[in-house]
């Protein structure tokens, strides 16, 4: 375990999430690879803290906040799939492919 | 905690394995006892104890029966990872002085993390058999467990705020002038409803409840009927010992050895849950969940606050 | 130690990707959570027990909201039926692979300086410290974003709109009285010929 094959797992991670995010149809499925995103994120900030940052607790801080937008993506995700929902009856990225009214 | 008892591997497993066996054979055997007594049966506690036996002996000879097209992995899976998760959480509450199989630093984080996945457990139990009725209420447990998630890791935080420390060790040696039962009074009663509801006895009993005709385990049947019965005993015993750690003070107490006040009270905690299941009537889940999120969180709310103002 | 990170980190990446392959959106959201809870366990081989753990809580607790919203916006909720729905899926495994691509250039030729963190440093103290003492205004604002977050998602999916209910529209009252006005008959553009009925006035 050294930081360039954490770094590599994190990559891989970042990777599946952009895949997944671009090539999902459903919005559910689409905030599941931002999620993916972040999990590679989160993995990347805890190597360099760990391997790098001589242990600093910034570093920890940092993975703490990408935690915390994690939580935000989330909760705004799932309110405006709620809002969307109500207004259009989709679930799906194309059912809304013009965002008017 | 410098003085921490830490176990080896092959003798921590077979600690954790063997306090779970048995303390999942008490607490069957302690639920039979209570229900003869709410029945106004004749109490023999020969009868009490053979009555696991005549249970296994029941459920063992039943023919084993599938539904169309489950989800196999997930439904074998789920009571193993159910009790391992029981295991899990039993690991880091010590059973002794200074005695504890994992003596991890995060104790309590690690606890609530069990909890959390043993609440992922018991949807997919209820969502692997792909039938109705245990998808059902495997999806109403999710919505009434969701509500009672926070309470416990309020509680449990305001536990480690006089232990400074978020191992449960520190959190049993604070208690050592004064239980937590007693300095924040409304952590024990919202620890149990947590309880009640995670292993959903009694009040909570949402899940495999017989107004959806045994819910999530309405299609087990054979042995894994009975891994789940036995998995949700041992959960009720890792959840009364660390009820019995975290706010009855563990394993502190006079002349008895520290391990044996911590049976004493575990047994207390799983008495009073027990009797909680033969005594109160099941709570409907939307009305639980209102109860949960206006009343019992805002409690938990107050439960943290008595804590930091005890601790400045 | 390094066989631990080997299967941890083996499957994390391949729960990951199995994510984006299974046909159930419940094995998916399961899938991701075995995912995360396998970078859980990486960052507390790394020494980072507190943030490891509580990665494992709340990713379980996250997931499972995420489960209970299948069962309101999935066709199928039980889940257990296949189905494929996907869109551009060439460009969009370009795109991934290109950007792992880049990701793992990155790692494997940036220089970065060695200055392990010490097993024995009492790291989740000096977080709790440091959360409360240097990066207090993070802590802070994260907080403060949190709560916005919680506001917002209230107001968003609140079923009550401004103008009704959110399921009728929720759209602003006619400008004249007796019309039906609707917001989107300003914004459809004239190309689709003149027939678009206006009403009131004129």
């Amino acid at each position: 375990m050294t930081l360039v094959t954490v770094l590599l797992v994190a990559a891989a991670l970042i990777g599946i999430g952009v895949w997944g995010a671009l090539s999902q149809q459903s919005f559910v499925m689409l905030m599941m690879g931002i999620e993916m995103m972040v999990n590679g994120a989160i993995l990347a900030g805890g190597a360099f803290w760990a391997f790098t940052g001589g242990g600093a607790p910034k570093g920890q801080v940092l993975v703490i906040v990408a935690m915390a937008v994690m939580a935000v993506e989330m909760s705004i995700g799932f309110a405006l799939v709620v809002a969307v929902y109500r207004a259009r009856q989709v679930d799906m990225t194309e059912g809304v492919s013009s965002l008017r009214g | 905690m410098s003085d921490v008892v830490s176990l080896s591997p092959m003798l921590g497993v077979a600690v954790i394995g063997g306090t779970l066996a048995i303390g999942a054979y008490g607490v069957v055997v302690i639920d039979r006892l209570l229900y003869a007594a709410v029945a106004g049966w004749p109490l023999s506690l020969a009868w009490a104890a053979a009555q696991p036996a005549r249970e296994v002996a029941t459920v063992i000879r039943r023919q084993p029966v599938t539904t169309e097209a489950p989800d196999m992995i997930l439904w074998v899976l789920a009571p193993a990872a159910y009790a391992g998760l029981a295991a899990t959480a039993l690991s880091v509450v010590p059973l002794g002085p200074g005695v504890v199989v994992a003596d991890v630093r995060t104790g309590i984080v690690v606890f609530g993390a069990a909890e959390a996945l043993a609440i992922v457990a018991i949807f997919l139990h209820g969502w692997a058999p792909n039938s109705p009725l245990p998808m059902i209420a495997g999806y109403r447990f999710v919505g009434v467990a969701l509500s009672y998630e926070l309470l416990s890791m309020f509680v449990l935080i305001a536990a480690a705020l006089p232990a400074e420390s978020l191992s449960i060790g520190a959190i049993v040696e604070s208690q050592q002038g004064l239980w937590n039962v007693v300095r924040q009074p409304l952590g024990l009663p919202l620890f149990l409803v947590v309880t009640a509801g995670v292993t959903f006895t009694g009040p909570l009993d949402i899940v495999d409840a017989n107004d959806i005709a045994g819910g999530g385990a309405a299609e087990d049947s054979g042995m894994a009927h009975l891994a789940w019965a036995a998995a949700r005993a041992a959960m009720l015993v890792a959840f009364a010992a660390a009820a019995a750690a975290v706010f009855l003070g563990g394993w502190i107490g006079p002349v008895l050895p520290g391990a044996m006040w911590m049976a004493l009270k575990t047994l207390a905690v799983v008495v009073t849950v027990l009797a909680g299941r033969h005594l109160l009537a099941r709570v409907r889940p939307e009305r639980f969940v209102r109860l949960a999120w206006t009343v019992l969180l805002p409690l938990a709310f107050l439960d943290l606050a008595i804590a930091g103002a005890g601790s400045l | 130690m390094t066989l631990a990170f080997v299967v941890f980190a083996a499957a994390a990446v391949w729960t990951g990707y199995r994510v984006f392959r299974t046909d159930s959106m419940v094995r998916a959201s399961f899938l991701l959570l075995a995912s995360f809870l396998n970078v859980g366990a990486i960052l507390v081989l790394m020494l980072a027990e507190y943030l490891g753990t509580a990665l494992l809580f709340m990713m379980t607790v996250e997931m499972v909201v995420m489960a209970l919203f299948m069962v309101m916006f999935m066709m199928n909720p039980a889940g257990l039926n296949p189905m494929e729905m996907v869109h551009q899926p060439r460009f969009a495994a370009a795109a991934g692979i290109g950007s792992a691509a880049a990701l793992a250039a990155v790692a494997l030729f940036g220089r970065f300086p060695a200055n392990p963190v010490d097993p024995n440093a009492a790291t989740i103290r000096a977080l709790g410290s440091e959360l409360l003492g240097g990066s207090m205004l993070v802590f802070e604002s994260a907080g403060v974003t949190l709560l916005a977050t919680m506001v917002c998602a209230v107001v968003l999916s609140s079923h009550r709109g401004r103008f009704g209910d959110g399921d009728e529209g929720s759209v602003a009252p006619p400008l004249e009285p007796g019309g039906d006005h609707r917001p989107e008959d300003d914004l459809v553009d004239d190309a689709d010929g003149g027939h678009h009925m206006h009403h009131g006035g004129h």
